[in-house]
C-alpha cells in the first residue's frame, strides 16, 4: 500500500505578554532630569570614579553603592556605528525604524559609559567615521515623556 | 572538600503587592547589602559563587540574570541562574560547595508579579498545540487538581479554606508578610469565586519581592556565625508535563524529592522527626497534599490535621508558621523564602510565630502548573 505523505501540521500564534517595567530610583531620577530640565546625570562610583551611564545602584566592578551624582555635558564623540537596513521595531510603539538609518555609540563628554542611539546622519560611510563629534538632540520640552525617546538623536557637529 | 553545607544568613525585602519605587536590581540589592551586613562578608572577595533565581517570562528579558550581574557579585565572575523555585537554587547552590569547587555561595531570587499578567504569564507554560489554545493557566490547572484531590480522598472545602484561615492568622506575625488577619472560612468561601472550586483567598496574591541566602562550606560556616543552619537532606524529582500523565490527587515527584531527602538526612519518620514544615501553598489546597506527598500525613489525612489545630503553630507539626505563599510571597521566590522562614525558626529568630525548641524543619518548594518539578529541602540545626 502506497504511503500517503502527510502535510506536517504548524499552529501559528503570537506570544503578546504585556510588561510595565518600573525604571528604578536612579534611572528615574536621571530621566526626570532628561524630561524637565533636559539634563543627563550619570552617577559616579566613590571607589574607582568610573562614571557610569545609565545611573545605577552599584557599581559592578567594586560592588559598592553609587551615591555621587554627575551631570554630563550633551555633546560627546562616537565610538562605533552601524548602518541598519533591517526595519528593526521599537516595542514601545510597534512599529519599525525605517531603513536604512544609523546607530551609534556615543560617549558624552565626563562620562565613561557610552549611550547607543540614532546618528541623524546620511547613512553613507563618507559621512561617518569613528572620532566624529556629536551633539544630543532633545524632543522639545512640551512633548518630553520621561523615557529615552525623549532623545531624538545625536547630531553630527561639523568640522 | 566539605561534607556538610550551611546556611549562614538570611535576608528578604518585605513583600508588597507592588514595587514601583525599585526595578528587579535595587530590590535584589536590599536583600543582598543585608544579608552581606549580617554575615559581615563583602562582594567579590569573601563570595566565590552567586546563583541567582527568576524566569525570563516573568522578567520580560531574556537569560534576565544578565541585568543584575553587578548587585550579585557576578561582574567578570561566576554567576548562574536558576530558572525553577528558589528552593531549587538552593540544592544547586549545594552540589556546587559540596563538589570543592566553592566555599561560599550568595543565592538571590527575586520577582515582580506587578509588572506583568499572571494569566497570561502562565499560559506560556503550556504545551503550544495541545493545551495553551484552551486559555489554561495555573489556576485553572490548579482547579482541577483542587477538585481531583476532593474527589479522592473526601478533602472537603471547609477544610481547604481552614488552612486560609490558619495562614493568614500566622502571618499577622510576620513582618515581610502584605496580607494577614483573623478571617473566617465564611471569609474565604465568600469571597469571590475565580475557578471552582477555589476562591479568590484561596490564591497567593500578585506579590512583589526578593530574597537572599548565603551558603557555605562547614569550615567557612564556622568563622562565619555561631548559628549555623545545616543542611541535612536535598531531593528533587519531576513529573509529567502533561497534566493527563499524572494522578493530580497525588504528587509522585514530590514523594521521591523527599524520600532522597529523608534518606540523605537519616530521617526514617518525619512525621516524627519534623519540627516544623514551610511548603508552597501557591493555592491553599496545596498545603494539604503537599502534606501527604511530604509523608507528614497518611494521603487524604491533611484536611483532618489542619481541622484539628495540628498544624498551627503551637499545634504538633506546625506547617507555614510564616503565613506561608497566601499571605504574599511572589512566584519562583518561594521556595527560598520557605528556606529562609525555616532558618528563622532554627535560629530563634522567628518572633511571635516561633516554633519553640525547633530542631528540625522542612521546606518545600515546587516549579510548574500543578507541582511539576519538586524540591524537598531538610535543615537542622
Amino acid at each position: 500500500m502506497a504511503t500517503k505523505i502527510q502535510e506536517p501540521i504548524s499552529i501559528p500564534m503570537t506570544v503578546s505578554v504585556p510588561y510595565r517595567f518600573a525604571a528604578g530610583s536612579y534611572l528615574t531620577k536621571c530621566l526626570i532630569g532628561l524630561r524637565d530640565h533636559g539634563t543627563l546625570f550619570a552617577v559616579e562610583c566613590p571607589k574607582c570614579k568610573r562614571v557610569q551611564l545609565p545611573p545605577r545602584i552599584v557599581c559592578a566592578t567594586c560592588h559598592v553603592r553609587n551615591e555621587r551624582w554627575v551631570e554630563l555635558g550633551l555633546e560627546g564623540t562616537l565610538v562605533a556605528f552601524t548602518i541598519m537596513y533591517l526595519p528593526l521595531t521599537d516595542p514601545t510603539t510597534g512599529k519599525p525604524h525605517n531603513p536604512p538609518f544609523v546607530y551609534g555609540t556615543v560617549r558624552l563628554d565626563g562620562a565613561t559609559s557610552v549611550l547607543d542611539h540614532f546618528i541623524n546622519v546620511e547613512p553613507d560611510l563618507e559621512k561617518i567615521r569613528v572620532g566624529m563629534r556629536c551633539r544630543m538632540i532633545l524632543r522639545p520640552q512640551a512633548e518630553r515623556i520621561g523615557d529615552l525617546s525623549d532623545i531624538l538623536y545625536f547630531d553630527p557637529i561639523p568640522g | 572538600m566539605s561534607d556538610r553545607v550551611a546556611i549562614v544568613g538570611v535576608a528578604q525585602t518585605r513583600f508588597a503587592p507592588k514595587r514601583p519605587d525599585v526595578n528587579y536590581g535595587e530590590m535584589a540589592y536590599e536583600t543582598i547589602s543585608q544579608v552581606l551586613r549580617q554575615t559581615n562578608l563583602a562582594l567579590p572577595d569573601d563570595i566565590d559563587n552567586a546563583i541567582s533565581c527568576s524566569h525570563d517570562i516573568w522578567d520580560g528579558q531574556t537569560i534576565s540574570n544578565i541585568s543584575i550581574t553587578d548587585v550579585i557579585g557576578g561582574h567578570l565572575r561566576t554567576e548562574e541562574k536558576m530558572a525553577l523555585d528558589g528552593s531549587t537554587a538552593v540544592y544547586y547552590g549545594a552540589v556546587g560547595i559540596l563538589s570543592g569547587e566553592y566555599s561560599c555561595t550568595l543565592l538571590m531570587a527575586h520577582t515582580k508579579m506587578s509588572q506583568t499578567n499572571r494569566n497570561i504569564v502562565n499560559n506560556v507554560a503550556f504545551d503550544p498545540i495541545y493545551s495553551r489554545m484552551l486559555g489554561f493557566d495555573y489556576t485553572s490547572a490548579a482547579a482541577l487538581q483542587a477538585r481531583r484531590y476532593m474527589y479522592k480522598y473526601g478533602i472537603t472545602r471547609a477544610q481547604i479554606a481552614e488552612v486560609v484561615v490558619k495562614n493568614l492568622s500566622n502571618a499577622r506575625f510576620n513582618p515581610s508578610a502584605h496580607q494577614s488577619g483573623e478571617i473566617s472560612i465564611a471569609d474565604v468561601l465568600s469571597s469571590p469565586v475565580v475557578a471552582a472550586p477555589i476562591h479568590r483567598l484561596d490564591i497567593a496574591p500578585d506579590t512583589d519581592g526578593a530574597v537572599a541566602v548565603i551558603l557555605a562550606s562547614e569550615e567557612r560556616a564556622k568563622s562565619i556565625t555561631d548559628k549555623p543552619v545545616w543542611l541535612l537532606g536535598m531531593g528533587t524529582s519531576y513529573d509529567a508535563h502533561y497534566l493527563g500523565d499524572r494522578d493530580l490527587a497525588d504528587c509522585r515527584a514530590l514523594q521521591q524529592a523527599a524520600e532522597r531527602a529523608y534518606r540523605m538526612a537519616g530521617i526514617r519518620n518525619p512525621r516524627r522527626s519534623a519540627d516544623l514544615a514551610e511548603v508552597g501553598d501557591e493555592f491553599s489546597y496545596q498545603e494539604l497534599l503537599w502534606m501527604e506527598g511530604l509523608g507528614l500525613c497518611d494521603k487524604g489525612d491533611a484536611g483532618r490535621l489542619v481541622e484539628s489545630g495540628a498544624t498551627a503553630i503551637g499545634g504538633k507539626l506546625p506547617v507555614n508558621p510564616s503565613g506561608g505563599l497566601l499571605s504574599g510571597v511572589p512566584i519562583n521566590v518561594a521556595g527560598l523564602n520557605r528556606v529562609a522562614e525555616a532558618v528563622l525558626q532554627l535560629r530563634g529568630e522567628a518572633g511571635e510565630r516561633q516554633v519553640k525548641g525547633a530542631k528540625i524543619a522542612i521546606a518545600q518548594g515546587h516549579s510548574g502548573f500543578c507541582g511539576q518539578h519538586q524540591c524537598v529541602l531538610v535543615l537542622g540545626n
